[in-house]
């Protein structure tokens, strides 16, 4: 069990290491000089190359990667270019905000999903269930920020319910949710739907409703029981996708997450706060899904960690 | 015998409500019949509605050229932002004049050629690579599985939107984009049919007569499991729609005035609030009509495969 976790916990410093590896090498080679972004209007070839010397942008990329290991270690990610403050201070601050959004979308996502998608397991082949099928297909159709600009004419333009953009009060973040929530609720039910029509036709399942357990204990204790792993994982695994940015909507809506975050810094060339971001996102979503595998065990007694992995 | 207590082994047949005295004319057997007979009717259901929705866009897109339509990217000012239902303008306009229906259907067919090649890339690219994983096994499997894992971890999205600011926002690079993005789900599921595949008898009878590792893999491995790829290859083309809109709306499309779905929705997003709302809605209508419609097919055939299959889910 240690070994388990210590050994995941190298391979998610490695991923984060790889991801942020990654994004640097990509940055420095993308054309756009950020020096052109921070110098005054109509700037002299000596102002740009003073800026780049500054930042350290003159040096070769392995020079400059070495140089943001060194500093790595030592606790700094660098200065935002843009902000003029630590990158990772900037990260804090808007982190709270996309925790908040993820949490409040899988929320709403388990609490819709996995009722809906048991009722259609147990209807499953009826024609209602048809419906319900063919609406969850419809709902993992739909461009995402095209769900949010239509609930934004709907409720904010038209009915005036809600603050058309950003974080303005406790209510802003209806919208954000919902639109999230459409495409995980579709993507979830139909996870959920498919675990429980295996498991409500195990012979387990005749052997209990033979011993007169009631059918809402079949259903729950021991169909739902048994497809509770999976479907917590799936859960996991798009929180932690969450976690690493729910850009669009965050564009959509101007929320002030990570993600908006990111989209900007990317178009003024924030190299230390791009990858800032990253690092923190990355190592975020690690945790969350090291932290769902931890679950395994408790959710099922014959998962033992580390043996079927190795 | 005479000791044996009443209650212990009861005359199911006497006691009332048992369904245990009585037979049943109803059996499990025809139960699991009459479900799998009306499985069968609803994916030709969803086949059929799916063909429709996805007919319904696909064709006009593909026919832009033909049909008369106004100039997509030319527009008449004194024309500007007529709402949908005007004379000659089934979609409306936008604020400089432009047919939004000519605008939808000629960036559909950007937005289509860009899906169709993603998935073709992936799908070859998948197929290869989870073939290999799955026949081959040992550092070939653990070199794809690995680069598959270390891709669910990176953040994708802000990748393409990199990788597209690097190399520009063409048609191949953007293609290119996608496919990277797409080729672990074929990978993955044929790794896992080629698993069970390869221990299959007449696999090994081809070993016997001394056929060649790969022409095992592609003229009879493959071959076996291709039906339930192209499957989810098909789903992909959902995806790719979807993707490709999507970076488009972030700035990292096919660049303007050649209009896309993702970047007709993006122009029109500073535009709602004053209230012209189809500039969004429209555009976003027709990807969903043509999203559920590729979806509804995919699940439908997945539905036909995985019974063929005998699979009892």
């Amino acid at each position: 069990m240690l070994n388990y976790v210590l050994k995941r916990i190298g391979q998610t410093v490695f991923t984060a290491f790889l991801a942020t590896a990654t994004v640097f090498v990509l940055l420095r080679m993308a054309p756009g000089d950020p020096a052109a972004n921070y110098a005054p209007p109509n700037p002299t070839s000596a102002q740009l190359e003073a800026i780049r010397q500054q930042f350290g942008l003159d040096q070769s990329i392995p020079v400059q990667f070495l140089t943001f290991l060194q500093h790595l270690f030592q606790g700094d990610v660098g200065t935002s270019f843009f902000f003029k403050r630590p990158a990772l201070e900037v990260v804090m601050e808007r982190l709270p905000y996309t925790v908040t959004l993820a949490v409040a979308a899988i929320v709403v996502t388990a609490v819709v999903a996995i009722p809906l998608g048991v009722w259609m397991a147990r209807r499953a082949n009826t024609a209602k269930e048809l419906g319900a099928n063919i609406a969850t297909i419809a709902g993992q159709s739909m461009p995402d920020f095209w769900i949010g600009f239509v609930l934004l004419i709907v409720f904010a333009v038209n009915l005036g319910i809600f603050s058309p953009a950003g974080f303005t009060s406790a209510s802003s973040i209806v919208l954000p949710t919902v639109t999230i929530a459409i495409l995980q609720i579709a993507l979830i039910s139909r996870l959920v739907r498919r675990e429980m029509v295996v498991n409500l036709a195990a012979p387990y399942l005749t052997v209990a409703r033979s011993r007169g357990i009631s059918e809402r204990a079949l259903t729950w204790r021991y169909a739902f029981g048994n497809s509770a792993i999976p479907v917590v994982t799936a859960l996991g695994t798009r929180f932690a996708a969450m976690l690493n940015g729910v850009v669009i909507v965050e564009v959509v809506f101007k929320w002030p997450g990570v993600g908006e975050l990111v989209v900007n810094a990317l178009k003024q060339r924030d190299f230390p706060l791009i990858q800032a971001t990253v690092l923190v996102t990355v190592l975020l979503a690690l945790v969350v899904q090291l932290l769902v595998d931890l679950l395994y065990p408790l959710m099922d007694p014959r998962v033992r960690l580390g043996e079927a992995s190795a | 015998m005479t000791t044996s207590t009443p209650g212990l082994s009861p005359d199911l047949s006497q006691v009332p409500g048992s369904i245990l005295g009585r037979d049943s004319a109803v059996t499990r057997v025809l139960l699991r019949r009459s479900a799998a007979a009306r499985r069968a009717r609803y994916s030709t259901i969803k086949i059929w509605v799916g063909a429709v929705c996805a007919g319904l866009v696909v064709l006009p897109v593909a026919l832009a050229q033909v049909l008369p339509l106004p100039d997509p990217i030319v527009g008449a000012l004194s024309e500007s932002s007529l709402p949908p239902f005007s004379a000659g303008h089934l979609f409306g306009t936008d604020p400089n004049g432009r047919d939004l229906l000519s605008r939808v259907l000629h960036g559909g067919q950007t937005s289509l050629v860009i899906g169709v090649l993603a998935i073709v890339v992936s799908g070859l690219v998948g197929i290869a690579a989870g073939a290999a994983a799955g026949y081959f096994g040992g550092w070939v499997d653990a070199i794809v599985s690995r680069l598959l894992e270390a891709q669910m971890s990176l953040p994708l999205l802000l990748m393409l939107l990199l990788v597209v600011a690097l190399f520009g926002p063409s048609i191949p690079v953007i293609t290119l984009v996608i496919a990277f993005a797409q080729w672990p789900e074929p990978a993955r599921i044929t790794r896992a049919l080629v698993l069970v595949e390869r221990e299959k008898p007449y696999v090994a009878a081809a070993r016997v007569l001394g056929l060649h590792r790969v022409s095992i893999i592609a003229r009879h491995v493959i071959p076996n499991v291709l039906q339930q790829v192209l499957v989810v290859v098909l789903l992909l083309l959902a995806q790719a729609v979807l993707l490709e809109s999507a970076l488009s709306f972030l700035g990292a499309g096919v660049q303007r005035p050649y209009p896309t779905w993702g970047g007709i929705i993006s122009d029109g997003r500073e535009l709602f609030v004053t209230g012209k709302w189809w500039l969004v809605t429209i555009p976003g209508i027709v990807i969903a009509l043509l999203v559920v419609g590729v979806n509804l097919v995919g699940d439908g055939l997945r539905d036909r495969v995985r019974r063929a299959k005998g699979d009892q889910s």
